[in-house]
């Protein structure tokens, strides 16, 4: 039987009384999984984190954290949570005061939180900047600081709302890599982001939420193959052909492609790649239309992301 | 490496409650050497130099008494004002760097982090009262205070500072803009300041409006109360001042719980 660490039934939420954040979200969070939490902004990824972490009580639905309900075992739930907000969150003293003080707050004993404070030092990078003021350091620098902070105190799940943003490639790696290997030990994480390639590399399970809305929720690999199709075909026409060519496309590939046009330029789908290339050569030909380039490689977590929100969760097949 | 976020059941914990742990933070976060500058330095510049300029003026109009005497108790009291600036000036500032949002998804709850809040305040009005006391007995010499009056007048300091932070955490709860913050602190700072016994007693030949704001301002009633304790001198007087303090102060408290409770601990 799978562990649940969160359970959430047709959550709503609304800050205005008129739009709702959150609009009769359900989903599960499995114990020791990484689930990634996709959306454009103001989709409804933070407000969902905001409940999960009980900083806001949602307007109704069912919520329950650890078989908890948060309106009620709110302050139980928290102790065994961590959080890295999507803000930025400092106290006012030096990079290594800030992880002093938080081990405090967090009721860790002196010399293990000497020994977490250095490891984490030295594993995030800091220490060129530990005796500096955290507000004195780099975007990517802080963001680095809060999240090695909070791995200062033991946690059974882990919220990362966009933890990546402002670091470069090599320690956004480090972080990610981080993430595995917490979760080897057990932790569950619940991972929001923009970047699709780290969901891609780090996350188990995805959740798409657009308007506040889930739009789809699965296994990586399954979402691929049930939203991106086997392939994906991208193509770049000579300008200005763009509005009659996509249209003729669309009709032309028929069923099981999706195509998303940007500008001259577009993503096309599709289950069979072969049959779809054979399509786009001729219509081309016939309409007189350019092909400035076309490749064709293997769907990403990108596509699925693009289609599930641009056709409201439908998958390929469906639409 | 080895896993860092092991269960919390796990990793050892020290056994200081919650609100121990918050104070600590508090204190650890405020004191660095511009704010202690400002919340001791600023009292202890008004009585060196108010101490001493108008002791001169006062002793060549009245033959002598001492205005340092005087000043002392009443920047004493001062210092639930300075504290209430701390309480309000923290949540200000968790709220605007993230941090009450950060420590409220944390091991606490809303109440325990205001009452850190408050007794932190409460700490940093009697530790400079304290100072206060310090700095008039290397200026003064003996003092007049008993070891009763002392405690009189740091409880009555604990409750004007419980005061101060509530009428501060209620601004701060409200407002969000920075500059309209600390405007709106200035002036509060100035009001309470000037319209009190703090500097010069009352008087029946201040202006009517003078007189008005002496009235109602709890500062008035933390001076003349402070004082009382200072040099023991208690009438049924300051015994009003004080109840009417108390009441002001749970009025206030109450507004400032309120307000807290349901304001956004967002940054945005």
């Amino acid at each position: 039987m799978v562990d649940l660490v969160v359970e959430a039934e047709d959550l709503r939420h609304s800050y205005d009384g008129n739009r709702f954040a959150l609009d009769g979200v359900s989903f599960t969070v499995r114990k020791g999984e990484v689930f990634g939490l996709l959306g454009k902004n103001g989709a409804g990824k933070s407000t969902l984190i905001k409940a999960m972490t009980t900083l806001i009580r949602p307007s109704s639905g069912t919520l329950r954290i650890f078989g908890m309900d948060p309106a009620k075992d709110g302050k139980k739930i928290r102790a065994r949570i961590g959080v890295v907000q999507q803000g930025e969150s400092f106290d006012f003293t030096t990079v290594e005061g800030n992880f002093d003080v938080y081990g405090v707050l967090w009721g860790i004993p002196r010399a293990e939180r000497r020994r977490r404070r250095e490891a984490l030092i030295q594993k995030f990078g800091l220490e060129e900047v530990r005796r500096q003021r955290s507000f004195d350091i780099s975007g990517g620098q802080k963001r680095r600081v809060q999240v090695a902070r909070e791995f200062i105190h033991g946690m059974d799940i882990l919220f990362l709302d966009e933890p990546t943003v402002g670091m470069d490639v090599i320690m956004r790696r480090t972080l990610l890599d981080s993430i595995r290997e917490e979760v080897k030990g057990g932790l569950t994480v619940v991972f929001t982001t923009h970047n699709l390639e780290e969901a891609d590399y780090v996350c188990d399970r995805i959740a798409v939420i657009d308007e506040g809305k889930l739009l789809v929720l699965d296994e990586v690999e399954n979402l691929k193959r049930l939203y991106g199709g086997k392939k994906t075909i991208d193509l770049t026409i000579d300008m200005g052909s763009a509005a009659r060519f996509i249209p003729a496309l669309t009709q032309g590939l028929g069923p099981g492609t999706s195509v998303m046009p940007e500008g001259d330029s577009m993503v096309i789908l599709t289950d069979d790649p072969k049959d779809s290339l054979a399509k786009i050569l001729e219509l081309s030909q016939k309409m007189g239309v350019q092909l400035e380039w076309i490749s064709v490689r293997k769907n990403t977590l990108e596509d699925v992301f693009l289609r599930s929100v641009d056709h409201g969760g439908e998958p390929l097949g469906s639409a | 490496m080895s896993s860092f976020a092991r269960s919390i059941t796990e990793v050892n914990h020290l056994e200081a409650p919650n609100i121990t742990r918050l104070i600590y933070r508090n204190i650890k976060v405020n004191t660095d050497p511009g704010s202690l500058t400002i919340l001791i330095g600023l009292p202890a510049m008004y009585l060196v130099f108010f101490g001493f300029g108008f002791a001169s003026l006062q002793s060549s109009a009245s033959g002598g008494s001492s205005y340092l005497s005087f000043l002392t108790p009443g920047l004493m009291g001062f210092q639930a004002v300075m504290a209430g600036t701390v309480g309000g000036g923290m949540l200000w500032a968790d709220r605007r760097w993230g941090m009450l949002a950060q420590l409220l998804v944390g091991p606490f709850t809303r109440l325990q982090y205001l009452l850190g809040i408050m007794l932190t305040s409460v700490a940093f009005g009697l530790a400079g009262a304290l100072v206060m006391l310090g700095i008039a007995d290397l200026l003064l010499g003996a003092l007049p205070v008993s070891l009763i009056g002392l405690g009189f007048l740091l409880a009555v300091i604990a409750v004007g500072s419980i005061f101060f932070g509530s009428l501060m955490l209620l601004i701060a709860a409200k407002i969000k803009s920075n500059t309209t913050y600390n405007s709106i602190q200035i002036l509060v700072l100035f009001l309470v300041n000037f319209a009190s016994t703090v500097f010069y007693p009352y008087s029946s030949a201040l202006p009517a409006a003078i007189r008005v704001l002496f009235a109602i301002n709890p500062l008035t009633y933390i001076a003349d109360a402070v004082r009382a304790g200072y040099f023991g001198a208690y009438t049924t007087t300051v015994g009003y001042e004080v109840l009417v303090l108390c009441a002001e102060t749970v009025a206030v408290l109450f507004l400032a719980v309120r307000a807290y409770m349901r304001s956004d601990v967002s940054t945005e």
